[in-house]
């Protein structure tokens, strides 16, 4: 019995070496307008969000922000209701991760209408 | 009376242990195969808020990966653009009325520009897809 059990070891030595916990992924879901309409920047509604993203930072309704006060603006007016739609229209030059960072704000403020625009 | 209890003393194992180290062997390329379609090089951002990923999904369900060099991907392949188009149209051609609505996951890189990633979503609007959601890291371990 004892190879047998010098054997088992070896192996469970191995696989517990190998063993690696994975990562817990999150999904963050996004629409997206259709090629077609490119009139939404005319009819915007005001209770609309709007959040751009540039190459060096964000702004919201215009005016630049952090990524910190955006976080706490956003969390203030989705108190108010988390039905609003929230326009986020990223430069082509900016991260992706700039943009999962807004995608996570709005995700942990309870806003889920999220549209992205990309502009050229 | 030794003698008579000679059989029953020792059981042999062997057979059984055979098996055994066959199913493990089983389940160890199994294992590995199903990690094969994605690619182990992008390193996607973190979303600590964002919703976790069910692990029951949509069996039609396109993950389309964009590395941070803007290149794109489907289960390893390197996809042209044109060729990613076409591979979406095809897909939801295929599947009819059910076409439209085919989840897409979009495993970006953090470091990709968002003008590599706009391809991808360009692509996904033009074949008629609109279930796009982006997969970041909730949790890294």
């Amino acid at each position: 019995m004892t190879p047998m059990i010098d054997v088992v070891f070896q192996l469970l030595i191995y696989f517990l070496v190998t063993f690696t916990t994975p990562d817990v992924l999150a999904h963050l879901d996004i629409s997206r307008p259709a090629p077609d309409a490119s009139q939404t920047e005319q009819r915007t509604p005001p209770k609309m969000i709007r959040v751009n993203i540039y190459e060096d930072g964000f702004s919201l309704n215009g005016r630049a922000v952090s990524k910190a006060e955006l976080e706490r603006i956003l969390n203030r007016l989705a108190g108010f209701s988390t039905s609003q739609t929230v326009l986020i229209t990223c430069a082509g030059g900016s991260g992706h991760s700039m943009l999962v960072d807004v995608l996570d704000i709005c995700a942990g403020a309870g806003l889920n209408k999220l549209s992205v625009v990309s502009a050229e | 009376m030794s003698r008579f209890k000679q059989p029953s003393d020792h059981v042999n194992m062997t057979p059984m242990i055979d098996v055994v180290f066959q199913m493990i062997i089983f389940f160890v390329c199994t294992v590995q195969l199903e990690k094969e379609a994605i690619s182990e090089f992008i390193m996607l951002p973190d979303s600590p808020h964002g919703p976790m990923i069910a692990e029951a999904k949509d069996p039609r369900t396109i993950t389309i990966e964009v590395d941070d060099r803007g290149r794109i991907f489907i289960a390893r392949t390197r996809l042209s653009e044109a060729k990613l188009r076409k591979v979406l149209s095809k897909t939801v051609a295929d599947y009819g009325r059910y076409g439209p609505s085919i989840p897409i996951r979009i495993r970006a890189d953090g470091g990709a520009q968002h003008a590599s990633v706009k391809r991808v979503l360009d692509a996904c609007t033009s074949a008629g897809l609109h279930k796009i959601s982006f997969v970041a890291t909730k949790d890294r371990a």
